[in-house]
Parts: structure tokens; C-alpha cells; sequence
């Protein structure tokens, strides 16, 4: 019992801190693709560990594959609007370069 | 601990609230909206009213957000109108005039002063004993479902149900009035993207099932057509977006079905009910569960298809002004 709290503890701490860390990068780093780079990436990584943290809390089969499901989800919503975004931003790139040169 | 929450909830949603309002940037004032959003449905769990919260988290920062979204896109790529100076445009478009503000301002000052009254007024006099909820769950074996907030909004406040699925598709007809009514042209052809194809397929039966189990689910628990209606609504927005419009695939009388079906069948079942020498809207006890089932399936697609068609009448109508002024461009 003790263990799996300390477990469910340590999970949740490594999840907010990817999450501090996703939120130093949108704030600190300089243009859009590493912002890009640093939520998704980071905040991913801390939805995972925080949900794993939540289904060895919680304990029942039924709820841990709810949790996994909306990280899953998650996954994939926030990297197909972040390789939207990226995609929108280079094609943006592309089209001033070329009135630039032209 | 749990008052610290609280706490911290409520200070946030005030805050984001000030941020959102005083914001410089319109973009900001956007994202700020959805953050408040989120804030707001968080609240509305620690309250104890999850239906709320699902609405909440589903209308006011799923549906607003992607019609704010595509408001946000025009006003990036509308080209500059008369000026040559991008630069006066740009100013002009996504920053606020703060002296133009005193007059809003001054109005929403006494209109939040209003509120404020009202709301001790209504803190104050919270009546002993919950008001009506004793009322609601006494009645609750007679009305067909389990849950006491589907049964206050499907059964025993059933007209106000019904005036709002109104109020829906009169702000469609809103929009087709904006924009006049050239509905549902099939769009130009977007650059077809494989992985956001893939992406929309995937997710569309995924949002399909878990719009008809939160359907189903509202007879026992937190959820019911508006909730279920928004994520069938998502359906038809993301399959827009794809490139795949369903208004303008389906046949038009199927679209307009659709959208006037809850309204309808609520009238109609009232009119029935009334000429059976019932009050509007008083179900039979046997039959309560069932018809509160078709009204809220039939509801949810109606809502589903409003949504979808005032995303699509706008994105559309965005579309074809920001075509004209590049092409007199």
C-alpha cells in the first residue's frame, strides 16, 4: 500500500514537472517551431506520466483504460494540430520568401 | 485543502476573466476566452454540476472556440482594404481603440454592478431546504429517467427545452439572414491532407460513440443531448474543415430535416398530448422513459446539424468575401 502511494506520488511530481518544463519552453523559447516542439512534446510526456499516476491511484481496470484512452486521444489531437500549425507557419514562411525574392 | 481549490479556482476565473476583457491583442483576448472557459467548467465540477461543466467545456470552449478560431483567421488574412500601410491595418484590426472603450466600459461597469446586486440579492435569499430540488426527486420514480437534471430538463421544465432548441436554429436562421441564403456551395477544393484525413476518420466514429453513450447515459447520469450534440456537432465541423461539407453532400431536404427534426417532434408530441386532454408536454408515467429517449436522440441531431450549419454558413461566407477582395485585389 505504502509503495504504491509513493509510486502514484513520484509519477504525479515527473508529470507536472514535463509539464513546467512545456510551459518554461512556450514561454521562453524564440519562434513558433520549437514553441511547437516544447507543448507538445513536454506536455504529452507529463499527461502520460500523470495519467499513469491517476490509474495506479485509482486502481480499477475499467478507469485505468479510460485514462489511457484520453491520453491516447490527447496524443493524438495535440501532434495533428501541432503538424497543422507547423505545416500553416512554413507555408507561410515559404509564400514571403518568395515575394521577397521574386 | 479542498477550500484551497476552491479558492484557487475562483481567483483564477476572476482573473482570467479581467485578462481576457483587457487584453491588448485580440488573440490573446481569444485564448484567454478559452482558458476562462476551462476555468469556468473546472468550477462547475467542484460545484457538483458536471452537466453544467460538460456543456460548459464543450459550447463555451469547443463550439465559441472554433467559430472564434475561424473570426480570428479572417481577420489575419484579410488584406489590407484602402490603406497601403499594412502596418495602419494591422494595428487598426487586431488591437483595440482604448479611447472608443469608455463607453462599453462605463456600460459593462454598471451593468456588472447590476449583477453583483442581483446575485447577493439571490444569495440571500436562498430558500431553506434546497427550493425545489426536494419537489424534483420526489417526482423523480413518474418522469421515465434517474437522473434528476435530465428529468428537471426533458420532463418537468420541458417547454424550456423546447424554446431553446428555438433558440438555436434562430441564430442559424441569424446567419443565413447575415449572409444571405446561398447555402452550402461546395467549398474550393482544399490542398487534400493525408494525415489530417486519416486523422478526421479516425476520430469520426470515435465522436459518434461517445456522443450516443453520453446520450444514452443522460437517463442515469451527467450528459444528454446537449452534450451529445455538440461532440456529433464536432463531427460535421472537422469533416467541413476536411474538406468533405456534409450539407452540401447530403440532399437538401435531408439537411433541413435534420435541423427543424427536435424542434418538430417536440411540437408535434406537445400538440398530441394536448389533444389528449393533457397539459403541454405531460408525458404518460409508462411512456416517459422512451419518449424522453426519441426527444433527446432527435434534439441532439438537431442541434448537431445547427452547429455544423452556422460553423459552415460562416467559414463559408468568410470564404467567399476574403475570395472577392483578393480577386478586385
Amino acid at each position: 500500500m505504502m509503495i504504491k502511494e509513493v509510486i502514484t506520488v513520484i509519477l504525479l511530481v515527473v508529470g507536472c514537472f514535463f509539464f513546467l518544463a512545456g510551459t518554461l519552453g512556450v514561454l521562453r523559447f524564440p519562434d513558433l517551431f520549437s514553441r511547437l516542439h516544447a507543448l507538445t512534446k513536454a506536455d504529452n510526456l507529463g499527461l502520460g506520466f500523470i495519467a499513469a499516476g491517476m490509474a495506479l491511484h485509482i486502481g480499477s481496470p475499467w478507469a485505468v483504460l479510460k485514462i489511457f484512452s484520453i491520453w491516447f486521444f490527447t496524443l493524438l489531437a495535440s501532434s495533428t494540430s501541432c503538424y497543422l500549425i507547423a505545416r500553416f507557419q512554413k507555408e507561410k514562411d515559404q509564400a514571403r520568401n518568395r515575394k521577397e525574392e521574386g | 485543502m479542498s477550500i484551497m481549490i476552491d479558492i484557487i479556482l475562483a481567483v483564477l476565473a476572476i482573473y482570467l476573466a479581467l485578462q481576457c476583457l483587457f487584453a491588448p491583442r485580440l488573440t490573446q483576448t481569444v485564448f484567454l476566452f478559452f482558458a476562462f472557459g476551462l476555468a469556468l467548467a473546472l468550477a462547475w465540477v467542484r460545484l457538483g454540476a458536471v452537466d453544467v461543466a460538460i456543456t460548459e467545456a464543450a459550447i463555451a470552449s469547443g463550439f465559441l472556440g472554433v467559430l472564434f478560431l475561424d473570426a480570428l483567421r479572417d481577420f489575419s488574412l484579410a488584406p489590407p482594404l484602402k490603406w497601403d500601410n499594412l502596418e495602419v491595418v494591422h494595428s487598426s484590426l487586431a488591437t483595440k481603440n482604448p479611447k472608443s472603450l469608455f463607453l462599453p466600459r462605463l456600460a459593462l461597469m454598471l451593468g456588472l454592478g447590476l449583477f453583483l446586486l442581483i446575485a447577493l440579492e439571490a444569495v440571500w435569499k436562498i430558500p431553506e431546504g434546497g427550493g425545489l430540488t426536494a419537489a424534483a426527486e420526489a417526482l423523480l420514480p413518474e418522469s421515465g429517467v434517474e437522473h434528476p437534471v435530465t428529468a428537471v430538463l426533458l420532463n418537468f421544465r420541458a417547454y424550456d427545452t423546447w424554446l431553446e432548441l428555438g433558440v438555436i436554429l434562430l441564430g442559424l436562421l441569424a446567419t443565413f439572414a447575415v449572409g444571405g441564403i446561398k447555402i452550402y456551395r461546395k467549398p474550393p477544393v482544399v490542398a487534400d491532407d493525408i494525415l489530417l484525413r486519416q486523422v478526421i476518420l479516425f476520430f469520426t466514429p470515435v465522436l459518434f460513440l461517445f456522443g450516443a453513450f453520453l446520450l444514452y447515459f443522460g437517463k442515469s447520469g451527467p450528459g444528454g443531448a446537449f452534450q451529445a450534440a455538440v461532440l456529433w456537432g464536432a463531427i460535421g465541423i472537422l469533416l467541413h474543415l476536411g474538406g468533405r461539407p456534409v450539407f452540401s453532400m447530403i440532399p437538401r431536404w435531408l439537411g433541413q430535416l435534420s435541423l427543424t427534426v427536435g424542434l418538430g417532434f417536440f411540437l408535434i408530441l406537445g400538440f398530441f398530448l394536448l389533444a389528449g386532454g393533457a397539459t403541454l408536454f405531460e408525458y404518460p408515467p409508462a411512456y416517459a422513459g422512451v419518449l424522453i429517449l426519441i426527444i433527446e436522440t432527435l434534439a441532439a441531431i438537431s442541434i448537431a446539424a445547427a452547429l455544423t450549419a452556422i460553423f459552415a454558413n460562416l467559414n463559408q461566407m468568410n470564404k467567399e468575401e476574403s475570395n472577392q477582395i483578393e480577386s478586385t485585389n
